[in-house]
């Protein structure tokens, strides 16, 4: 069921990316062509078959899961700036690119970068899985590792939260309300991913749920705001034509 | 509110005893899918109960009032106020009547033009103000358990239910029938209203009163505007960004 989660998951990611060429050869929004392909990327490299061969290239001592915890900070940051600076969420916007915002950022990724040194990384597999239980001292360090990886996109989703909350109780049209409220609800399930920690091994695939629950909830939010300028552009051009006739 | 499928069975029967379902919805233009679904869920809408009575030439107030919930409607019509009569007058109409009047412009005089038919696109809200004594919210949602927010909401769209415009009107002390005429569920001519009373009550506001009637319609006009105009480019900002 997993394996059909992560595939269902990268082809949406992939199909978005690649309906949003056109509009990036055209300049608009350049970056948002960035987030989605960020995201795609970083699916693959969750996923055990392609994370194995690109690995494997890296010299096979899980680097890419290094690239991919990267990955996913890039793309959360250009996320949460331009949902930011869309939903005019000021007090957002300071949390991520204000000082204390780049701090964070810069923190946890020297954290996690020197956490990812001092494990024994040998051998290839996704999600670090076959580091666990090597020895006790490597899967501590394994856990706070993944607890770093997991805490950037946290506080940049609660960050987005309020405002999100809010746009959906506006007047704004329904189609930018249902995404705010889908954007909200990846907010919380990457909110809830702090948690992992206190969720038992055995039921591991509530983790794998919430993971991807939050990158549907993003990919399908950012996707309707497009969705809703593309049918508003088209109804105020069927009134164009209706009023010139 | 709706009416029972079971009233409104027996009051076709009374006016139309030989009609089928389908010849009702010939004669009154209801779809009769429309009315088919109303009388499974034994909910029938006040507007089709409006739609038959017309097209059978009975008065849809004296139709209405027959059935239990909208038995206040057959109480002695009382004349509407001139104020529910002048906040059914457009904005629009009330401005060219302005325009009209000596007191802006003294060389012209000239009579405005013959006033549109209510209702008009803010005759709901209009009209509650009009007969509002500041408690008359307070009173409705005490009698009728709708939440106070839940009747502005309906206000600041245009709308109101048959049931709270007819439970607004006795709260506030005014024809029952008011109501449903600024929400366009029935004519002023189906609810009483002598013809020609709106006019009537505009000539009778002084130069002074309907100049600062027309700058509170202004002032609710520009408000709504400025709202959506912020919207819009909240809007457009979004786009902007993330489209």
């Amino acid at each position: 069921m997993i394996a059909t989660l992560q595939w269902t998951t990268l082809a949406i990611c992939a199909a978005i990316a690649l309906a949003r060429v056109p509009s990036t050869l055209r300049g608009e929004n350049r970056s948002l062509f960035g987030i989605f392909a960020s995201i795609t990327v970083a699916i693959l490299l969750s996923i055990q078959g392609p994370y194995l061969v690109i690995d494997r290239a890296l010299g096979g001592i899980n680097l890419a899961n290094l690239l991919l915890r990267f990955v996913i900070f890039g793309a959360i940051f250009f996320m949460g700036i331009r949902i930011s600076k869309g939903f005019d969420a000021k007090d957002a916007y300071r949390f991520i690119t204000g000082r204390a915002g780049l701090t964070v950022l810069a923190v946890i990724s020297a954290v996690m970068v020197t956490l990812f040194f001092m494990m024994d990384t040998s051998g290839s597999s996704a999600g670090l899985t076959g580091v666990v239980g090597t020895d006790p001292w490597n899967s501590a360090l394994l856990e706070y590792y993944g607890a770093a990886g997991r805490a950037y996109p946290a506080y940049v989703a609660l960050a987005l939260l309020p405002a999100m909350a809010r746009a959906v109780t506006s007047r704004l049209p329904g189609l930018i309300r249902a995404a705010a409220a889908l954007l909200g609800l990846g907010a919380v399930a990457t909110g809830l991913s702090l948690s992992f920690p206190l969720i038992p091994p055995t039921l591991g695939q509530i983790e794998f749920m919430i993971n991807y629950t939050a990158i549907l909830c993003f990919v399908l939010g950012l996707a309707l705001i497009w969705v809703a300028r593309v049918v508003s552009g088209r109804a105020a051009a069927r009134r164009k034509t209706s009023t010139e006739m | 509110m709706t009416l029972s499928a079971k009233a409104f069975q027996r009051w076709l029967q009374s006016i139309a005893p030989d009609a089928s379902t389908a010849d009702v919805c010939r004669v009154s233009g209801i779809k009769r899918t429309t009315l088919a679904q109303q009388l499974v869920r034994g909910k029938v809408s006040v507007s089709t109960v409006v739609s038959i009575s017309r097209a059978y030439k009975i008065n849809p107030v004296t139709a209405l009032a027959g059935f239990d919930a909208y038995s206040v409607l057959s109480g002695p019509a009382l004349p509407p106020t001139c104020g529910e009569l002048v906040s059914q007058i457009s904005t629009a109409d009330l401005l060219r009547a302005l325009l009209a009047r000596t007191a802006m412009e003294p060389a012209r005089g000239a009579a405005a033009p013959a006033l549109g038919p209510a209702p008009h696109a803010t005759s709901v809200k209009n009209w509650v103000d009009a007969i509002d004594d500041g408690e008359l919210r307070h009173r409705v949602s005490a009698s009728t358990g709708v939440a106070p927010q839940n009747y502005s909401a309906q206000l600041t769209a245009n709308r109101l239910s048959a049931e709270l415009a007819v439970a607004t009107a006795i709260a506030a002390g005014v024809g029952p029938a008011g109501g449903l005429v600024a929400t366009g569920i029935i004519t002023e001519e189906e609810a009483g209203w002598p013809p020609g009373a709106r006019q009537a009550a505009l000539d009778s506001l002084s130069d002074g009163e309907l100049t600062a009637l027309a700058g509170e319609r202004l002032q609710a006009l520009g408000k709504v505007l400025r709202r959506q105009e912020q919207d819009q480019a909240q809007t457009e900002k979004i786009w902007e960004n993330l489209g």
